[in-house]
């Protein structure tokens, strides 16, 4: 199969006739039909859930840049009253949050969902399910995040949500809790993608794609997803002890009477915070891994460094969060660990840009509008990048911190580098998803607006924050040149504005009369030029066979005879010697249930590790009320605790049973495993009831809130765990008829021995989580 | 201490203070004992990294670091563990020399107790008791230090043995070394942050040697920053050594693809 011959890159006009492609219905976009719009929401194709993401994204793109226009606006003049200092405050909290988790993340999320499949060969996700549940949690999370603007008030304690301004006593409105629910149902939706695409990518590569020949961005993607499975769920944890802070009347980050300690949500929030920002960061860079190289015509320079670098961000990125508290006073040692903690990722990064720009060095350039994004990210991200490091160095740090200095700084990199990147992997990537090209005219009016919009806004503020003008102040005295740097930001700001307009205006034209695109109009590599544009539903026809990095590349430069150190061209698969393990495409469904649950209880491990260290710190010195000691049965809670152990013996026991075919035995077992667990429950409900009882309740001191906190949320997975365990006991205990659907299948393996084992990983983690729960909270008892 | 000694200076602990240590000399015949028992296995021993790791064994026990440990600053205790945990059992074990070829076989089996065993090393001598009972007796701490090597080495085997059919895959190593660099990583988040003193022998040392003064007011070391500092050195330094070495293993695993991943042509070729 040869690539399609690339169009020119200045079509004469938009409507210029059809090339010829494989199948004849893939050379038009898709024309609306009934019954079309419903399949968008019940859709469980990669590609249609990426491209829910992708609008969703564009959607509240839209709301928060104007939250932002009206933030600007208020700010063009000094003293400025268009809003008040309170829906100021709802504006920018707003703005930073639905641009992080409703905009950035869910894009990205659309573009890996779209591409990483394609690009490994696969027909799909690993869980097309998941996927779709996870897409559909966006809108939820935008909804509950926009109705506390119904409901008293947006959430205005800034995106970070210090305590104690969000606790109760002074964000007395719903807005926060709105804000808390909606983040960590956001949250959940993350996650799940991220075991999709970590399922997806070790289980589901085509023949001959080992990891190591992995494209850029699926790499840097998936090291992105191992972030975010141990990232958020310390924001969730730490969004769960707030809320229970603001309706139980606890005193987890209240200070003072209550005993709690603001800092430490400080401390949790960017312990997740600053891989947050990574997990923005890597998904970019692996754009743009795939668009320099296609627009310089030469391979990526340095593969390994640029993967390796990516390793070591990912490592790096939770050892130096502090960074983000040396105004806090955490003292000169832990200020100064951080500090070059700090200057030492950005190394990596750096061996980033360096390899990006050697592979532009000597190569036959092609400035679409692609690469024109692309080269602004590397220009606009240094520029971010070195305000950055500038932040490092602690004494600067308490200078500028929280000051338009630091606002540059991030929009530097999350605008100039993650959305500019966004913006270019459009152009590249909407011809494969649409079938058309984007207009390059409109492209490049689109691409220079925005370089003047974008700069006029943020670089001045870099100057703002030098002179001391604060972040998050509603209004400013007339100080000189803050209302003239202001004004020209706010004027900057509409411009860019204007030029995201144009974006979406170039969308909207091309995808009704843009230039047809064929299979690969770029003359690229990867696999996902390698099928139609729109891709088929089911991805390929057939997937070339993979050899090494650019398999497009290597298909059309096949030499005539057979190259010495390989021999013929056949699929990894069948070549033996590879090293231990390499699943090169093989759709073990074992494996890919197994893997997913590996990555949900490395996940789980992160949420259950910050209430566990929560207990410890504020029971590390004993405080006036009731104690471990003092209030706790710990024979009976041993009791009903040796009843949770046998239950993991039990179900390996099911689990036995019903890998050698014996169900009824195996079903029995399984019974055993839900009664035991059941005896738990109750047990542990009755010695809540009996803490009740005797007066204790969650906000009595910081004992019983960590303690009802961190076996509550265990019982809870518990009982997850058994309503699972139910299900299979129930599809178990079944009788089937042999050849009936749910009977044994070719394998002769019972279809419910994957989900067990599977379940049954998840049953002995829950109780691996006991034995330190009870360990540290009954058995340690003060 | 005796009102009569004039304060020592930063310039007089660093010279005066190295001692003979039995430990340190073991080191130094071990490592020329290692060195030639490796030659007689048939192995390719490195001298450069066996004389660092001697080196290094002095630089814990022998020289200011081994005094300073000796009840006086957490901290200084805290970086020998990391020297006899994270550094010198990498660097006895790659200076046996490393077998080329790669292959993963009986390593798998004793992945999980290697790990525990690496990780327990850590944890273990951090409660309290037995980090108190380690500062303050010889004899605990000689077991503590020796008890370190040990498990160190056996954490560092299914990584850097020798023979390549005990080491582990290097995909599969990576996972080992980073799920140890986050254990090791709570810890020291732990230790920094902990409101409680996690070894209170450190709060009122016995000034045999006459330095607090010099600790505690030119140093500025008070026992709440000591502790921090101990903290910290667990926290970002250790997780640079499991960095490199999973950076180390990121090459071999590329190495590993077998083929060149170029395709059949030169990289250099333009499309």
């Amino acid at each position: 199969m040869s690539t399609t011959a690339s169009p020119e890159l200045e079509p004469a006009g938009p409507e210029t006739p059809a090339l010829p492609a494989h199948a004849p219905e893939a050379h038009a976009p898709t024309t609306a039909a009934p019954g079309a719009l419903y399949s968008w929401f019940t859709t469980v194709d990669h590609k249609k859930i990426g491209t829910l993401y992708l609008l969703t994204a564009v959607l509240f793109f839209a709301v928060g840049g104007i939250e932002a226009l009206v933030i600007r606006l208020q700010l063009a003049r000094p003293n400025n009253t268009l809003v008040s200092p309170d829906t100021f405050n709802q504006l920018f909290t707003m703005h930073g949050t639905t641009m992080i988790f409703l905009v950035v993340m869910p894009a990205l999320s659309g573009f890996a969902n779209y591409l990483v499949p394609l690009m490994i060969g696969a027909r799909d996700m690993a869980f097309p399910r998941l996927n779709a549940f996870a897409y559909w949690t966006l809108p939820l999370g935008g909804f509950l995040l926009h109705f506390s603007v119904l409901a008293g008030g947006a959430p205005s304690a800034g995106w970070f949500s210090y305590a104690p301004l969000s606790e109760t006593a002074y964000s007395s409105t719903m807005g926060t809790d709105y804000w808390i629910l909606a983040v960590i149902v956001l949250g959940i939706g993350s996650v799940s993608t991220a075991l999709n695409i970590i399922a997806t990518v070790i289980t589901l590569r085509a023949p001959g794609l080992t990891m190591q020949r992995l494209p850029l961005f699926v790499w840097m993607t998936f090291v992105t997803q191992i972030l975010v499975i141990l990232a958020l769920p310390v924001l969730n944890a730490s969004l769960a002890m707030l809320l229970i802070d603001r309706q139980l009347d606890a005193h987890f980050f209240t200070g003072g009477t209550g005993g709690g300690n603001a800092v430490l949500w400080e401390h949790f929030f960017w312990a997740f915070g600053h891989p947050e920002v990574y997990i923005l960061a890597l998904p970019a860079f692996g754009m743009i891994s795939e668009i320099i190289p296609v627009y310089s015509r030469k391979p990526i320079f340095g593969y390994e460094f640029v993967a390796a670098s990516t390793v070591a961000i990912a490592i790096l990125s939770f050892g130096v969060w502090a960074h983000h508290m040396f105004a806090v006073g955490m003292g000169h040692t832990t200020d100064l660990f951080f500090a070059a903690g700090s200057m030492l990722i950005a190394v990596p990064t750096g061996v980033k840009v360096f390899n990006w720009v050697a592979t532009m060095w000597g190569g036959s350039l092609r400035f679409t509008t692609a690469m024109m994004f692309a080269v602004a990210f590397l220009l606009e991200f240094v520029v971010g990048g070195l305000s950055g490091i500038t932040f490092a160095a602690a004494p600067i740090d308490w200078q500028v911190t929280d000051t338009y200095y630091l606002v540059a700084h991030f929009h530097y990199v999350a605008v100039g580098g993650v959305a500019f990147a966004m913006l270019g992997a459009t152009y590249h990537w909407f011809p494969k998803m649409t079938g058309r090209l984007l207009s390059e005219k409109l492209g490049r009016a689109n691409f220079w607006l925005m370089i003047v919009g974008f700069n006029m806004t943020f670089f001045v503020q870099h100057f703002l924050g030098i002179m001391g003008m604060p972040r998050r102040v509603f209004t400013y005295p007339d100080l000189p040149g803050w209302g003239a740097l202001n004004l020209v930001s706010t004027v900057g700001a509409f411009i860019m504005g204007f030029a995201l307009l144009l974006f979406l205006v170039n969308i909207a034209v091309s995808l009704r009369s843009g230039q047809v695109a064929g299979d690969n109009p770029w003359d690229a590599w990867t696999l996902e030029w390698a099928t139609t544009s729109p891709p088929p539903e089911h991805n390929f026809f057939e997937v070339p066979p993979v050899h090494g990095r650019r398999p497009l590349y290597d298909l059309a430069h096949a030499p005539a005879a057979p190259p010495p150190a390989e021999g013929p061209l056949v699929p990894a698969a069948a070549e033996g010697g590879a090293p231990a393990a390499e699943h090169t495409g093989r759709l073990d469904k074992l494996d890919k249930f197994r893997v997913m649950m590996w990555g949900f209880i490395a996940s789980e491990t992160s949420f259950f590790g910050v209430l566990i260290l929560s207990f410890g710190f504020y029971n590390a010195r004993l405080e006036g009320g009731p104690t471990a000691a003092s209030s706790l049965d710990v024979g009976k809670t041993a009791a009903f605790t040796v009843c949770l152990f046998a239950s993991s013996l039990t179900l390996h026991q099911a689990e036995k049973h019903l890998e050698h075919g014996k169900g009824a035995a195996s079903v029995r077992w399984l019974l055993v495993t839900v009664i035991l667990g059941l005896v738990f429950l109750v047990g542990q409900a009755h010695e809540y009831i009996g803490l009740f009882d005797s007066g204790i309740s969650v906000a009595t001191n910081l004992f019983t809130t960590s303690f009802f906190t961190l076996t509550g949320f265990h019982g809870l997975h518990v009982t997850i765990g058994l309503v699972a365990l139910t299900i299979i006991l129930g599809l178990a205990s079944q009788r089937r008829q042999p050849g009936s659907p749910g009977s044994k299948g070719d394998t002769g393996e019972h279809p419910q021995l994957v989900p067990l084992k599977t379940i049954g990983l998840y049953w002995h983690f829950v109780d691996v989580v006991w034995l330190v729960v009870f360990t540290i909270v009954y058995l340690r008892a003060k | 201490m005796n009102g009569a000694m004039t304060a020592m200076t930063t310039s007089q602990l660093l010279l005066s203070t190295w001692r003979w240590d039995p430990l340190a000399i073991l080191a130094c015949l071990a490592a020329i004992g290692v060195y030639v028992g490796a030659t007689r296995a048939k192995l390719s021993p490195r001298a450069p990294y066996l004389t660092a790791a001697a080196a290094v064994v002095v630089l814990a026990v022998a020289s200011p670091v081994g005094a300073l440990s000796d009840g006086y600053l957490f901290s200084a205790h805290m970086l020998q563990h990391l020297l006899l945990v994270l550094i010198v059992p990498p660097l006895v074990l790659l200076g046996l020399g490393q077998e080329r070829a790669e292959g993963a076989g009986r390593g798998e089996r004793w992945i999980a107790p290697a790990w525990l065993v690496g990780v327990s090393a850590m944890w273990l001598w951090h409660a309290p008791t037995l980090c108190n009972a380690a500062s303050q007796s010889a004899v605990v701490h000689r077991v503590q230090e020796a008890s370190l090597l040990a498990m160190g080495t056996v954490y560092w085997w299914p990584i850097l043995a020798p023979r390549a059919e005990s080491r582990i895959a290097p995909a599969k190593g990576m996972v080992y070394l980073f799920t140890g660099c986050v254990a090791c990583t709570i810890l020291g988040v732990v230790v920094t942050f902990s409101p409680v003193e996690v070894c209170s022998v450190y709060l009122h040392p016995t000034d045999t040697l006459g330095v607090l003064p010099l600790l505690r007011g030119s140093w500025g070391l008070t026992a709440d920053r000591d502790q921090q500092l101990g903290g910290l050195l667990m926290w970002v330094p250790a997780c640079l050594v499991y960095a490199g070495g999973i950076l180390g293993l990121l090459a071999r695993w590329y190495k590993a693809d077998g083929q060149r991943t170029d395709g059949p042509l030169v990289a250099q070729e333009r499309a």
